[in-house]
């Protein structure tokens, strides 16, 4: 066998592996940051199949491909995080279970672990800007829950 | 100035010019003042009908004046404006050797009028009825907020009555004849709010489908027959038709169809439920003009009707039966567009009657009787308006007494026009009268002569119960005690003069128009000039015995002096004498048939209506509970499909990544095989 031929068939393979593992943590997890592990693994699995290829047709596209996935991944990383640290907010656990409003509207919602209920006034924590040299106009109470800023 | 051509052309044009900036600019430009453009343009319409008859005149006395000419040929113009549609040899040729017309099969449909005499006659009528009419709703209608929609619908309608009396063949007919019935339906049912108005409307329409209908199976029996709907072509050739059982069929489908639209009987119970329109409606369309569409297209189809003499007397006969049943149920009735409504059918039996003679005599006769009914009875209808608008909408005649000294003018032209529908010497009735009886006479002498014998003495009887029927309300409504009911209130008063104004022209031309056209014998020689009564002219009668002529005026006079002198004894008198002879009468049964309209509703009730109703709810339970439910389950499919489906719907994110990964999957194995 030629070895480049071998060495794409290498690649190849543990590309296919990363793929299976991110996919099999992917359904079979749970927790939400795991679950997004799991989708960042699947992505080197397949970034890496691209690099392979690139390189069996002498070819920098794939390569080049694989930079812009990385810098997607970085900022998709960034965003899912954030959702998921909101979403943490809210229920105060990272169980994806948690989360099922794309039900069908009569179906039973899939719950085997009891979880803690979602508080019936949501406080959003605003920002608080400091007073630069002149003191703001306060509300009192109504400054915890103002509707705008 | 304008030739036939064109003046043909303008009669209908203009008012169906004004109803659509009516319709159009009513609601918003117009309002008070919607009667402006539809006035107008009858007015202008009755001025071209008027200018069409001289012409025509010219063009007669050019033919008497010529020597050598043949007197049978008729005068006409036909002006074709454009081929609405052209089917050429839409029919095969006909096998069992019957005679072909030319043209054969060309399904060639034009817009085309015809002017002939009489349809001169007929434009000029119609547009001056109209016109005289149009102006009384001005005042009638005012303040009514569908002013605007009234004179839009009055303009329709004298387009579509103008259209009909021109139009020059039988597909062009029948549209008009349908859309003359449109426009009375929407006038009938003008105040639609009133739940009776509605019933009315409806009730027109439908028992007008029932003659429809045969008009239509005989315009279709006509293309098979002569292979041609055009009136020329039809009437030229039905002479090889003589003895053909399909011109006979012909002519009896044609009579249905006019039994409906000239409420004949047995189709005539629409016409007493069309009065809950507007009064203007029922003098224009339900006494001078639309009704006598039926007279009309018969007095058309001469020809057909001399080929089938059986059809003549069952027209005769229709006639008659119709002539009577109208004249005994108005005896009873109380409500006073009621009477004149049944004295409308009793009339346009007469015509019938003359119609049926087949003499040119009895022809002009119901030609001529048509021209003068037109007028009193409009006048009568007009004169009844003004009583309703006096009296706050009552028009019980036993709740009105004395309006005598209140409405003069109103009192005065209804005088006028009671005394010239009687007959009275030298009113438009009396001659307009004298010339049926007298056909009737003259054509009891020949063969079938048993029937109009019969005729004959049922329109002397005829000419003794009018007497009653119309001065019953007019005693009743003008003389004696004067009673006022309370609908009315303190302001009793005269019409205005918009209203007044044309009683007064009809009450003069009720009371002029027969003697003139009597004394000038313009209106027989005009009218024999007619290309459809060239058939008749051809085969010719016998001059008229004077002697006959004054037998039957003096025994019509006497006739109606009797009955006159009977009903003010019975009328002006207490009402003693009239519950007497309603007892008399009742012995036979004969005042509850009369006061019950001889039952025709209830009869009609139980033997058409009920049965199509059961039909219709059976077809309705069918549907409700065969079709329907089908349909219901056929729609649970679906719904039971997405009930098992549902559950793989369950929120987890886990199983939607699943199902992707087995479609992945699937598609993968797809691809790689």
């Amino acid at each position: 066998m030629h070895p480049e031929i071998a060495l794409l068939n290498d690649f190849l393979l543990v590309g296919a592996a990363l793929f299976g593992v991110g996919l099999i943590g992917f359904v079979s997890r749970r927790n939400m940051i795991v679950m997004f592990l799991s989708v960042e693994i699947m992505l080197q699995g397949v970034s890496l199949s691209l690099a392979a290829w690139g390189r069996f047709h002498n070819d920098f596209g794939g390569q080049t491909l694989v930079l812009f996935i990385i810098a997607v991944a970085a900022c998709e990383a960034a965003i899912a995080l954030a959702l998921i640290l909101t979403l943490f907010h809210r229920r105060c656990s990272l169980d994806i279970a948690a989360w099922h409003f794309l039900r069908e509207a009569n179906q039973p919602p899939f719950r085997d672990v009891p979880l803690p209920e979602e508080p019936a006034e949501r406080r959003e924590p605003w920002p608080r800007l400091p007073p630069a040299g002149v003191r703001p106009e306060t509300f009192g109470e109504k400054d915890k829950y103002r509707p705008r800023v | 100035m304008f030739d036939v051509q064109t003046l043909l052309i303008l009669i209908p044009v203009l008012p169906l010019a004004a109803a659509l900036a009516t319709a159009a600019l009513g609601t918003r430009l117009l309002r008070g003042r919607s009667h402006v453009p539809v006035v107008t343009a009858i007015a202008l319409s009755f001025v071209a009908s008027i200018l069409l008859v001289f012409q025509l005149q010219e063009r007669i006395d050019e033919r008497a004046a010529q020597p050598g000419s043949s007197r049978a040929a008729g005068v006409e113009e036909v002006v074709a404006r454009w081929s609405w549609i052209n089917v050429p040899d839409a029919m095969p040729h006909p096998v069992d050797g019957r005679a072909e017309t030319p043209g054969w099969g060309n399904f060639n449909i034009e817009v085309s009028l015809r002017a002939d005499p009489l349809t001169a006659v007929m434009l000029a009528m119609v547009t001056c009825i109209s016109m005289l009419v149009a102006i009384y709703s001005i005042g009638y209608m005012r303040g009514d907020p569908g002013y605007w929609r009234f004179f839009a619908y009055v303009g329709l309608f004298v387009f579509s009555m103008t259209m009909l009396v021109s139009a020059s063949n039988f597909l062009l007919l029948y549209v008009f004849w349908e859309l003359v019935g449109l426009c009375s339906y929407l006038l009938i049912g003008f105040w639609y709010e009133r739940p009776a108005a509605a019933a009315a409307g409806k009730k027109a329409f439908l028992v007008n489908r029932i003659g429809d209908v045969g008009f239509v199976l005989g315009i279709f029996l006509i293309w098979t027959t002569f292979g041609t709907l055009d009136f020329g072509g039809v009437f030229q050739s039905v002479g090889q038709h003589a003895g053909d059982w399909r011109v006979t069929a012909i002519c009896l489908l044609l009579l249905l169809g006019a039994c409906g639209k000239s409420a004949q009987f047995p189709l005539h119970v629409w016409l007493p439920d069309a009065m809950e329109g507007p009064t203007p409606v029922s003098a224009l369309i339900h006494a001078a003009t639309m009704v006598t569409a039926g007279v009309y297209m018969i007095a058309r189809c001469t020809p057909l009707f001399a080929a089938a003499p059986d059809a003549q007397y069952a027209v005769a006969l229709i006639g008659g039966i119709t002539a009577l049943l109208g004249a005994v149920i108005a005896i009873t009735q109380t409500d006073l567009k009621r009477i004149l409504a049944y004295s409308t059918i009793s009339h346009l039996g007469y015509m019938f009657v003359a119609l049926g003679t087949g003499t040119l005599l009895g022809i002009t006769a119901g030609m001529f009787h048509l021209i003068t009914h037109a007028f009193f009875k409009a006048l009568l209808f007009l004169g009844a308006g003004s009583v309703m608008h006096a009296a706050g909408g009552v028009i019980d005649i036993r709740r009105l007494g004395g309006l005598r000294r209140r409405l003069p003018v109103t009192y005065w032209t209804f005088l006028a026009g009671c005394l010239s529908i009687v007959g009275v010497v030298p009113l438009a009735g009396f001659w307009s009268k004298d010339a049926i009886l007298l056909s009737l006479h003259d054509r009891s002498g020949l063969f079938g002569g048993g029937l109009f014998e019969i005729l004959y003495l049922t329109t002397l009887l005829g000419v003794v119960l009018i007497d009653f029927y119309m001065f019953r309300p007019l005693f009743l409504v003008f003389h004696g005690q004067e009673k006022i009911p309370p609908e009315a209130g303190d302001h009793l008063h005269e019409s205005p003069g918009s209203m007044t104004a044309p009683l007064v022209v009809l009450a003069f031309g009720s009371v002029v128009v027969g003697a003139y056209f009597e004394w000038t014998h313009g209106f027989a020689h005009f009218l024999s000039f007619t290309p459809s009564f060239e058939c008749l002219a051809q085969s010719g009668h016998a001059a008229i015995d004077t002697a006959d002529k004054w037998r039957v005026a003096t025994i019509g006079s006497v006739l109606t002096a009797i009955g006159i002198a009977a009903a003010a004894m019975l009328y002006l008198g207490s009402g003693k004498a009239v519950a007497r002879l309603a007892r008399a009468m009742n012995v036979f049964g004969l005042y509850s048939l009369s006061y019950g309209k001889f039952f025709f509703d209830p009869i009609y009730n139980v033997l058409v209506v009920w049965p199509l109703l059961s039909v219709a709810r059976l077809a309705a339970w069918f549907d409700c509970m065969a079709i329907d439910s089908l349909v219901d389950r056929c729609g649970r499919i679906p719904k039971l499909a997405g009930a098992a489906l549902r559950p793989a719907q369950n929120g987890l994110v886990q199983f939607y990544a699943l199902a992707m990964v087995f479609g992945v999957l699937v598609l993968l194995g797809i691809m790689l095989m």
